[in-house]
């Protein structure tokens, strides 16, 4: 019972990660029909820009954040929009996916050749340690991620719906053709959207790196993590790329202890097979229809 | 509010003058010129393919025309964009639906009188409802949509929608509004309250209408005056009762 307990709670805490990932994915999905590709390796690449910055420019580490956070988010939330998006979009959907892929292979191999190829520690913002909880051992990180994730979620969430830009945000996504027409600056709020999902990645890769230290292969693991909670969860819908994260990463903790931890990354795919034999717009999603 | 129609004291709201719309050798506008009145509701009819939409959408900055001029309370507004336009109180409903499927019917309609007011800053931390929520429930009110305003736009029935797209065009207090088939897909019911619904909305916010329309008992009723359109041309300008008395109107419609 009580290995289950912690289980259940490493399993939301990764899940949270997972979410974070998959909550971009569907917001630049949502608003500018981009599948990125390169998703896990944008939440691979901040920390490694952090150990960058203190290894080449002998930065303090608050200093490397700092430069990381505001480096990444101008690379990664503008540049990636201004310089691969839209020349690319003009051309489909589907040579903005491949472009996306070069991307990911380009900062994957990036970060091996200009960083490292090992596995790099990376400082914990929680300190080590676990609390007992009816019984169970529970490990401060995994709380401190779920939480940190969790709140960075909800926020997210109560500023899509609740403010005005978030509205128009919503609106851009949802009928743009009107939105411009309302007068709604299409453009900006796409652009937000691109850097909302560079920030949830940074966070992601802060959250996560502590535990899994930071590797140029991150990448690989969280990319197909967060695409398959995004379409087990719902492309459309941000609850959906929530509950999708929660559901991954429950699975892939429990799957690991109960069914075989060398097929631990299958039982994901397993469920996605199911989800689009069956559901294919996604356990939360709505069914999507496009007008030309 | 609006008995003198007939006999305005200022110049036209709207004024089309020898507008035209070529695609390459199809002349789907050519040469319309008519003149809306302060408070009038104008009707455009004619048969599928005349020009109608093509007409409005360069009125509302859609297709740029190939010739012509069109103002707005004597000012030129030829060409400008459907965006700067809505700020200058045109505002438009679709003939296809074209309402937020995924948010409520009040923020459908909060968004779509928000946009005149408010900087970035206030933008990203003012109210939700940037103090709209008031004419929002004024409109959910007016075209009965009260049982609705919490519910997903995309769920409502095609009648309901055709409702809330037409309040959606009230709610930033428009000069002029131009609706697009409003009465499209829409059954008997509805259609009656959706006639008096804008009737009464044009002598309270004493709006000035366009009304492209199929269905002639509505645009009769509802219009004071009627432009009959037919192969890109201006067939008669007339009250109703003109235009169905008009031997040529007649011919374009029922043929020889």
């Amino acid at each position: 019972m009580d290995q289950f307990v912690q289980l259940i709670l490493a399993g939301l805490a990764t899940g949270a990660i997972y979410a974070l990932a998959a909550i971009g994915f569907t917001l630049v999905w949502q608003t500018s029909q981009t599948i990125n590709f390169a998703q896990g390796e944008f939440v691979m690449l901040p920390a490694i820009l952090v150990l960058a910055a203190v290894k080449f420019l002998h930065a303090p580490l608050p200093v490397a954040v700092l430069m990381a956070v505001g480096g990444f988010l101008l690379l990664f939330g503008f540049g990636f929009k201004q310089y691969i998006v839209n020349p690319m979009a003009r051309h489909g959907i589907l040579p903005l996916a491949i472009a996306t892929m070069a991307l990911s292979i380009l900062m994957k191999e990036s970060a091996k050749d200009g960083f490292s190829a090992e596995a790099q520690q990376f400082p914990s913002l929680v300190p080590e340690g676990a609390i007992q909880l009816f019984g169970a051992t529970l490990s401060l990180r995994d709380i401190a991620i779920f939480v940190v994730a969790v709140v960075a979620i909800v926020g997210l969430q109560l500023f899509v719906t609740r403010t005005k830009t978030g509205r128009m945000m919503q609106a851009t996504a949802q009928n743009p053709t009107v939105a411009r027409i309302l007068g709604i600056s299409t453009e900006k709020m796409i652009l937000l959207t691109f850097l909302i999902n560079a920030g949830l990645a940074i966070l992601a890769s802060f959250l996560i790196s502590p535990v899994y230290l930071a590797k140029f292969s991150n990448g690989e693991v969280i990319g197909t993590a967060a695409f398959i909670a995004a379409i087990v969860g719902g492309f459309n819908q941000v609850r959906g790329a929530l509950a999708g994260g929660f559901i991954v990463g429950l699975v892939d903790n429990l799957a690991a202890a109960y069914v075989s931890s060398a097929y631990r990354a299958a039982v994901p795919l397993v469920l996605l097979v199911l989800v689009i034999l069956f559901k294919p717009e996604g356990l939360l999603g709505s069914k999507e229809e496009r007008t030309v | 509010m609006n008995a003198h129609v007939n006999l305005p004291a200022s110049g036209p709201v709207l004024k089309v003058d020898g507008l035209k719309k070529h695609f390459g050798g199809i002349k789907a506008v050519d040469g319309v010129s008519f003149e809306v009145f302060e408070g009038e509701i104008l009707g455009i009819i004619g048969p599928n393919g005349c020009g109608k939409s093509t007409l409005f959408n360069c009125i509302l900055g859609q297709l740029q025309p190939t010739e012509g001029a069109v103002t707005l309370d004597g000012e030129a507004i030829t060409g400008l964009f459907p965006a700067e336009l809505n700020r200058r109180g045109v505002s438009r409903t679709f003939q296809l639906l074209q309402v937020f499927p995924n948010l409520t019917v009040r923020e459908n309609l909060i968004l779509a009188g928000q946009e005149h007011q408010g900087s970035m800053l206030s933008r990203l931390l003012g109210p939700k409802d940037a103090g709209l929520t008031a004419e929002a429930e004024k409109m959910i009110g007016f075209f009965n949509l009260g049982h609705l305003a919490d519910s997903k736009a995309g769920g409502l029935s095609y009648g309901q929608q055709k409702l809330l797209d037409a309040a959606m065009a009230f709610m930033a207090g428009p000069r002029l509004v131009l609706l697009d088939e409003p009465a499209g897909g829409v059954n008997l019911t509805m259609l009656a309250s959706l006639k008096e619904r804008l009737e009464a909305i044009n002598k309270e916010q004493g709006a000035t209408f366009v009304v492209i329309e199929h269905n002639m008992d509505f645009v009769m009723s509802l219009c004071s005056r009627v432009v009959v359109m037919a192969e890109g041309k201006v067939l008669a300008i007339g009250t109703p009762a003109e235009i169905r008395a008009n031997p040529a109107v007649i011919e374009a419609y029922l043929g020889h």
